[in-house]
């Protein structure tokens, strides 16, 4: 059991930190949803289907839980005292080298229905189909979202505003 | 003047009279005649089925060329990067995507603004080839084959463009 739980972890626990971070912007907040993510898959009784469910399964819960913390009245009160939201880009390290860090930046200042739909799609790689399915969005809605934050994106680099 | 005319005296006509006197042969011979008429016909009939079935090929396989040759149906897809097709076509084939990951490529090109991804990955073998496979914001994914050989420095071609860094990462 522990080795199962050793192996799952070692599997997702980086790229569920940086889609954490993504909504998150900071890297103690991101790491507490990693982990509740975690106890919660542990805990959850669930059937899972196979390993495509299982990640669709911790990567939902994971955004789930940074909206509860980012809606939570506690979170809104405090101020992260050591990172500045400004290089929350530089904190995100992909698995591969990204030359645009100012995108990166900008992508992260979206609005969250625009922000989780673009991360996924172009940053960690998956297909429109699978957003759907993490999301529990309709393919055209994430259609729709990509297009829509492509231009909020573009507002934020050239206007400098979400 | 009427059918009287050509009618012998005795009011038998001269084909009739033929007709009777050889019947049997007569009807032989008609028989073997048609046979052989039929036997002609349907291998005539084959060999023009072949030939029309080779015609069609043929007309396929020229039309199938002349696309290639000015890039129809393999890079008139792609929106924004359709630069210079006929002078690339020898470079660029469109092949099966392979869903290959981001860790597994070579070179990886975000672009956001313009609503793609590109990954790109060196193939093993003695010919310098790069694997490029596209993703698009509409959902739709490709993927070329592109042969550096035939790929000009100065390409405007993005996808070329992209397959020459790809070549560069790894030096």
């Amino acid at each position: 059991m522990e080795q199962e739980w050793s192996y799952l972890v070692e599997e997702y626990r980086a790229m569920l930190y940086r889609i954490a971070f993504s909504n998150m912007k900071n890297r103690a907040d991101a790491e507490d949803a990693v982990q509740e993510a975690f106890l919660r898959y542990m805990k959850d009784e669930k059937p899972i289907q196979n390993k495509e469910h299982e990640k669709a399964w911790l990567i939902r819960t994971t955004i789930h839980i940074c909206l509860d913390i980012l809606k939570s009245g506690w979170y809104q009160r405090t101020v992260p005292w050591n990172e500045s939201f400004e290089n929350a880009a530089k904190n995100i390290y992909l698995p591969y080298q990204v030359r645009d860090d100012e995108t990166l930046e900008a992508v992260l200042q979206l609005p969250v229905h625009y922000r989780n739909p673009i991360y996924l799609f172009y940053y960690e790689d998956y297909s429109i189909h699978e957003i759907a399915g993490i999301l529990n969005e309709k393919e055209g809605t994430i259609k729709t979202r990509l297009r829509r934050g492509r231009e909020e994106v573009k507002k934020i680099l050239t206007e400098g505003r979400p | 003047m009427g059918i009287q005319e050509v009618q012998s005296q005795n009011g038998t006509s001269a084909y009739q009279k033929k007709k009777k006197t050889g019947r049997a042969e007569g009807f032989q011979e008609s028989l073997l005649q048609n046979l052989k008429n039929r036997d002609q016909e349907k291998q005539s009939n084959t060999a023009a089925e072949t030939e029309a079935k080779q015609a069609v090929i043929g007309t396929q396989i020229s039309a199938k060329a002349k696309a290639e040759k000015v890039g129809m149906g393999r890079i008139g897809a792609v929106p924004d990067i359709r630069v210079n097709a006929a002078a690339t076509q020898e470079a660029l084939q469109a092949v099966e995507v392979r869903h290959m990951s981001y860790e597994d490529s070579d070179h990886v090109r975000i672009a956001v603004m313009e609503g793609y991804t590109l990954k790109g990955k060196r193939e093993e073998g003695a010919d310098a080839r790069v694997y490029v496979e596209a993703k698009y914001e509409d959902g739709r994914m490709e993927a070329y084959q592109v042969e550096m050989a035939k790929v000009p420095e100065q390409t405007e071609h993005r996808i070329e463009q992209f397959a020459l860094e790809t070549m560069k990462e790894g030096v």
